[in-house]
């Protein structure tokens, strides 16, 4: 048990990159569309996440230091800050969509309006930053948003034909245009390695003081959370096909993505995969909330962490209040949560290389790493990754533009 | 004995400082240097004040301006930590001694978070005494105001511009036994090109090809100059030699790859 | 509410100006087949609406009817460029407005206990799915 518990960081981080609200919505979406014909992106994702997360973990376990650490000091005070401000901006508006898509699973629950739940989610996400021992935090939440596996059992149970499915892996069966085909890939490979999953696994790494010894823990978070992270996103996909795609229903919202779990289930799938959407969705606000603070503190220096006293991280914890009563506002304003994070993706596309080129290098530098350094093997994948994200930080906007983001 | 070698790009700026108890301080954000004979590293600089003028731009006069309006005395200088005070520089830089936090973590602190139900800090403002800002501090040149300056030779001709600071640790005493980081030499770059990244330099076996590959192509032709070798260190930096007898880069590193890796 | 900002992009998608008849026939089209995928929706959830929890099935449809009452509207604003194009847009409007009709009142029925007749509920659903559907083909893409 303390050893499955040693791994609910990974599978935090993964779920606040593989199925945190808009990606709920997207996979849903996709599956409804494009059946599993997008399945690969998330398998080349999920490779991507793990490699560069691994490199981020090692770095943060031998020499201390997290990853926007690393960007500050190899890209330096001007680029550090761009990446600084293009990553705050996805962080506080994948906040503010986290916070609303938490409000809206309490809706499917209650029937009460989401923007009543807001104010409340927000309220309780602060409090659990403030007080609650990080490792805390990341069981409890880590643990809850598994209910999410309810998708893989009902996709089970749905007596899916499992021929067709396995047509579509190689068979596009929308007749949609190739933009927004390949609009969606990108999207959902910018979604698996959104920035803020390294900069929280490798921060928490640093809460939990990890050294050396720690590397294993380290990559069994990395090769459990992130493939899982990726399965669950797999089995929404999938649950889609099955359900939406032969009525030729698109689907767009959370309310109609969770209803395969209900049909498989009943009310008490229904029950589970509310609750497992309100996990993840709070999850991810907790996820994107700290890595707010964990990103703008290491720009600038400032102590950060709930490994100390608030008082003794002050500005770290402003930041925190000030984030996610911004995000509150934001969502208040009736922004539609699920559309919030599409424009996230624009600046994505700015912050991906720029977070990982700088990763990558230190990983390679042995003032820092020692004897842990890249192989061979991850210096090769790193390299390959390096030159598929400069290709969907140059193609993300202009396919947003050319398809209307997907429509 | 020939001290360490460091480069103040790749090894120092923009390093995160460190307590010897571990808790974090602020970062590298540029380094005050004394330019006498010898000329050598001072201090540590944070702060908007430092770091302002290194981002440049509308943004960096922001980041001086806004610091400005909120310090009461003319002229105000960014918050120093002296270099005899610097345990240890590797991944981080580990300072030892009573180093005042920066003001606005106090402001913080004692206007927000200590206020706040379960901060864990007793009264407002009960923390230790408000440290008097000392200002008798000489103003000095920064570390940054060379880089990126214009280098000419000898002859007037061009040969780049300033892209690091070779430091040599063996400066004169600071303290009891930790020798000053000397300026000892620059790397020049023929063309404006941002980073080193340092893949310029270091023995770095098994870093990915192709980057190192693109890296080294746009650093094409840098050179060397040993600080003996500067006439003049004002605005073009003006060199006793010709281009010609300048040290490629390359062969830097493949000479002095025992001490640049020490 | 939540509803109407979902239906924003679908809305906004759909309601832009349009040039000709061809054009505007598309539109048409797109419309009846996103209100199509709506009302199979519906339909997929009343059929099952034995083994829904209520306020599931409540959110669902006011957010459904919101979606197809705004994609109604919104078309009806547009000016259609030919006489041709009038009787397009009555048609669509009609068929979209009796699918909004339709799942406002089933979704009144869930308000007040459950849905008196399900089986027959999804039969009409199905059949006004099919209209809209063999409308959507008519249209030029």
């Amino acid at each position: 048990m303390k050893r499955f518990l040693a791994v609910t960081l990974g599978i935090l981080t993964a779920i606040g990159g593989f199925v945190d609200i808009g990606d709920l919505v997207a996979n849903a979406l996709v599956g409804s569309r494009f059946g599993l014909s997008l399945a690969w992106v998330v398998v080349v994702g999920v490779v991507g996440i793990c490699l560069f997360a691994e490199m981020a973990g090692r770095v943060a376990a031998v020499s201390g230091r997290p990853v926007f650490d690393l960007v500050r000091e190899r890209l330096g005070p001007r680029a550090g800050l761009l990446n600084l401000a293009a990553s705050f901006g996805i962080n506080l508006l994948t906040l503010a969509a986290e916070i609303g898509g938490a409000a809206l699973a309490l809706e499917l629950a209650t029937g009460i309006d989401y923007l009543l739940w807001v104010p409340a989610v927000g309220l309780v996400a602060w409090l659990v930053m403030w007080r609650v021992r990080f490792e805390t935090m990341e069981r409890v939440f880590g643990l809850a948003g598994l209910a999410l596996v309810v998708f893989l059992v009902a996709f089970f149970a749905l007596d899916p034909d499992y021929g067709e499915l396995g047509r579509q892996l190689t068979h596009n069966p929308s007749d949609d245009g190739a933009a927004t085909y390949w609009y969606y890939a990108v999207a959902l490979l910018g979604a698996a390695m959104t920035p803020y999953e390294v900069f929280f696994f490798s921060s928490g790494g640093v809460e939990e003081r990890w050294t050396r010894r720690d590397l294993g823990v380290m990559r069994a978070n990395v090769f459990v959370g992130f493939p899982l992270g990726g399965l669950l996103s797999i089995a929404i996909a999938a649950c889609a096909a099955t359900v939406f795609l032969p009525q030729m229903i698109e689907v767009g919202t959370l309310g109609q993505m969770v209803l395969p779990a209900g049909l498989a289930f009943g009310q008490i799938g229904l029950a589970l995969v509310i609750f497992g959407v309100f996990a993840a969705t709070f999850g991810a606000t907790l996820e994107t909330a700290l890595s707010s603070g964990y990103s703008i503190s290491q720009y600038f220096g400032w102590q950060w962490g709930k490994y100390v006293r608030p008082r003794e991280a002050a500005r770290f914890h402003a930041t925190l209040l000030v984030s996610t009563i911004v995000a509150v506002a934001l969502i208040l304003t009736t922004i539609d949560p699920i559309k919030v994070t599409e424009y996230s993706l624009v600046l994505s596309a700015a912050a991906l290389p720029l977070t990982y080129l700088p990763v990558l290098m230190i990983a390679n530098d042995p003032d820092y790493m020692g004897d842990r350094v890249n192989g061979r093997l991850s210096n090769t994948l790193g390299t390959l990754y390096m030159i598929l994200l400069l290709l969907v930080a140059v193609a993300a906007i202009p396919l947003m533009l050319a398809t209307k983001a997907g429509q | 004995m020939t001290g360490r070698v460091l480069h103040a790009h790749l090894h120092l700026l923009d390093r995160q400082v460190v307590r010897a108890d571990g808790r974090l301080l602020c970062k590298v954000d540029d380094l005050e240097i004394e330019t006498g004979e010898v000329p050598y590293v001072t201090a540590i600089l944070a702060g908007p004040l430092a770091l302002g003028p290194r981002v440049g731009g509308v943004i960096g006069r922001l980041m001086t301006g806004t610091t400005r309006l909120f310090r009461p005395e003319e002229g105000p200088a960014p918050p120093r930590v002296p270099m005899s005070l610097v345990a240890e520089i590797g991944g981080a830089v580990t300072v030892g001694g009573d180093v005042p936090e920066a003001s606005l973590e106090r402001w913080v602190r004692d206007h927000l978070v200590d206020p706040l139900p379960g901060s864990g800090g007793g009264q407002a403002g009960a923390g230790a005494p408000r440290p008097v800002r000392r200002s008798e501090v000489p103003v000095r040149d920064r570390l940054s105001s060379l880089v990126g300056r214009r280098v000419v030779d000898r002859d007037g001709g061009p040969v780049g511009q300033v892209a690091d600071v070779q430091l040599t640790q063996d400066g004169p005493l600071l303290g009891e036994t930790t020798q000053a980081l000397r300026l000892s030499g620059l790397v020049v770059a023929p063309r404006h090109t941002g980073q080193l990244f340092g893949y310029e330099r270091g023995p770095g076996g098994n870093s990915p090809a192709l980057v190192r590959v693109v890296i080294r192509r746009l650093h094409q032709g840098s050179r060397f100059v040993a600080w003996e070798q500067i006439g003049d260190a004002g605005d073009p930096i003006r060199l006793t030699e010709p281009r010609a007898a300048l040290l490629p880069l390359e062969e830097l590193f493949t000479r002095g790859d025992a001490s640049a890796s020490a | 509410m939540v509803a109407l900002l979902m239906a924003a992009p679908l809305v906004a998608g759909c309601a832009s100006p349009a040039w000709d008849d061809a054009d505007y026939g598309s539109k048409a089209g797109a419309t009846a087949e996103a209100a199509a995928s709506s009302v199979a929706l519906v339909r997929l959830a009343v059929e099952n609406e034995a083994r829904l929890t209520r306020p599931y099935l409540q959110t669902l449809l006011t957010e459904t009817a919101t979606e197809l009452g705004g994609v109604d509207s919104q078309f009806g604003a547009v000016q259609p460029p030919s006489q041709a194009a009038v009787a397009v847009r009555a048609e669509i409007t009609g068929l979209t407005s009796e699918a909004a009709e339709r799942v406002r009142a089933l979704l009144n029925e869930v308000r007040l206990r459950e849905i008196r007749d399900p089986g027959k509920a999804a039969a009409d659903l199905a059949a006004l799915g099919d209209r809209l559907r063999a409308f959507a083909g008519e249209q030029p893409s």
